[in-house]
């Protein structure tokens, strides 16, 4: 991973810093085993035809813990990015061991899951993935979930636990920044935003965490579950970089509130998402406290399926209380907040052509030290993205449906602000404007 | 003159009925059944042909002992009342769906689902 800005923080802060990068270029998930095992179409779950937006019966689908539909057929599927990314201006340096400073090819990623209905109430979307970028594999996102419908005073309620690698991947609505826009990202691009909040992906395949979850009268969803660290040993054996490595101190909690309504043609859902971690300061034995409290809001009309539009939105905010990292002499000042804000539209017609337009700012205290490299000492980085794509199958009379599934993107990512600055953001003559990215992307599921 | 405007106009009117109900099924039923001739099963069963069908008769698909044991004869009558209330019409049933509550659309739906055949 290429980290040409903060790189005087410490390796814990670093991998924050870049989190953001990771989580972009790794959502990607549209599976047609669970197709398969449904006898659905991918527009049953998603979003123009291909995910991971879901759409009302896919959060169900999901909260259901993968198993609903009456095949039960192989539950393996396999995804492959294949991508071009040029930027408005060669960087600095080139993104990754075998590329170029600019205009670079790429497959991605490789990937295989593991998704579907294991029992009953047993089932998980289990993800392995080989990076063309870093020409490694490592295990990608997981969740195993188990889930009971029940009844309670008359109304129906869903209950289980889920098992699962990144606190967000768990969630059933489209606005968390695991499941957030842009879904696919370039990994050779510049950072989307280098600086981002913990729940934007900081804890990503580092942790296991086990959340409850209540989802009553298809309306009242509740989580509430802890994450803690995995070993080193373990992280390596699972392909995870060593210099990527964070750990957290003991048990960090998440908490999770929504409410959400379909009436068939339209849905729309409010909420809000929590999360308290101590990360560990390299081997010093000090810790940072990182606070995210976040609030979300979705929209979407899906009418006759023929035109769909939706609405997402996700403001976060944390509280930085960094005394481990100003005591070894990686911050400046022991108290910091940093804020983040997506907003995002999309419009699908005949779930086949759809455009997207998103808005994405971070803002945050100054710091000499956790900002050394930014000539203004702030993470500030405001811009806006807009996606065009096509997605020819996923139909029910598609070809090879439900087995094949495909998008053909354009996406063009302009930065107005990029960590601190408009102009000269790095002290070395670089502009925000030098990072609009122009993605061209094909992406495949099996 | 207006007889005969009457005897034509009344096809168009049905026409526009079944229209507006592909919208209905579109919006309602679409996502888990289709019409298609193929006789396509869905997480729901296919609808074509379903007017006048008897329950639980479409090869390949798992229905639920309670829609099985039902006895019911998929008439204009049945298919409306168990489209208004699932749960009601099927105690124990599959379908997770709560229903159409307008009149007007499930009429519209009806008409739509009689010309599947």
């Amino acid at each position: 991973m290429n980290l040409p800005l903060f790189r005087s923080a410490s390796r814990a802060l670093r991998y924050l810093l870049a989190a953001a990068v990771s989580l972009t270029a790794l959502q990607a998930h549209a599976l047609p085993s669970f197709a398969r095992q449904t006898g659905q179409d991918c527009g049953a779950c998603h979003i123009g035809s291909f995910g991971p937006q879901l759409t009302p019966y896919g959060q169900r689908f999901k909260l259901g813990g993968y198993t609903d539909g009456d095949n039960r057929t192989l539950a393996l599927s396999a995804m492959l990015v294949g991508q071009f990314t040029q930027t408005a201006k060669d960087q600095s340096e080139a993104p990754a061991k075998h590329f170029d400073t600019n205009d670079n090819a790429a497959i991605q990623e490789v990937s295989a899951f593991l998704g579907g209905g294991l029992t009953d109430h047993l089932g998980s979307f289990a993800q392995v993935t080989y990076s063309g970028i870093d020409r490694k594999a490592a295990w990608d996102n997981l969740d195993v979930r188990y889930a009971r419908p029940l009844t309670f005073q008359g109304k129906d309620l869903i209950t289980g636990l889920s098992l699962n690698n990144n606190p967000g991947v768990q969630d059933p609505f489209n606005t968390l920044p695991v499941w957030g826009f842009p879904y696919l990202g370039s990994d050779l691009a510049p950072e989307g935003a280098p600086a981002a909040p913990l729940l934007a992906g900081g804890l990503e395949t580092q942790v296991l965490g086990a959340n409850a979850f209540a989802f009553f009268d298809d309306r009242w969803y509740a989580e509430l579950g802890g994450y803690r660290s995995l070993g080193h040993s373990t992280l390596d054996a699972l392909g995870v970089p060593a210099e990527d490595i964070v750990k957290a101190s003991g048990i960090s909690p998440y908490l999770r509130l929504a409410y959400t309504r379909d009436v068939h043609a339209q849905s729309m859902s409010v909420g809000m998402v929590g999360m308290s971690s101590n990360l560990e300061v390299d081997d010093t034995g000090r810790t940072d406290r990182y606070r995210d409290v976040g609030v979300d809001a979705s929209y979407q009309y899906l009418g006759t399926r023929r035109n769909i539009f939706t609405v997402n939105a996700l403001a976060l905010h944390e509280s930085q209380s960094l005394s481990g990292s100003r005591a070894v002499g990686d911050a400046e000042h022991s108290n910091l907040s940093l804020n983040s804000y997506n907003l995002n539209a999309a419009y699908y017609y005949h779930q086949h052509y759809g455009v997207t337009a998103g808005y994405f700012a971070t803002n945050g205290d100054a710091d000499a030290g956790l900002y050394a490299d930014s000539s203004s000492n702030r993470p500030d980085t405001r811009g806006e993205t807009l996606q065009l794509d096509y997605t020819p199958f996923g139909s029910e009379s598609s070809w090879m449906a439900p087995n094949v599934n495909l998008r053909l993107g354009l996406q063009f990512t302009r930065y107005d602000r990029y960590a601190g600055g408009a102009d000269n953001y790095d002290g070395s003559g670089r502009g925000a404007t030098d990072n609009n990215t122009l993605l061209a992307f094909v992406w495949a599921a099996l | 003159m207006l007889t005969l405007a009457a005897v034509l106009a009344a096809p168009l009117a049905a026409l526009a009925d079944a229209e507006r109900g592909a919208d209905v099924f579109d919006e309602n039923c679409a996502e888990c059944h289709s019409v298609a001739s193929s006789l396509k099963n869905k997480k729901g069963p296919s609808l074509f042909g379903v007017a006048g069908r008897n329950a639980g008769k479409i090869d390949g698909f798992h229905y639920s002992d309670a829609l099985l044991a039902s006895g019911i004869v998929w008439t204009p009558d049945r298919i409306d009342a168990y489209v208004t209330q699932p749960k009601a019409v099927i105690p124990g049933g599959k379908m997770k769906f709560d229903g159409i509550a307008d009149t007007a659309e499930r009429k519209d739906l009806l008409d739509f689902l009689a010309e599947q055949k």
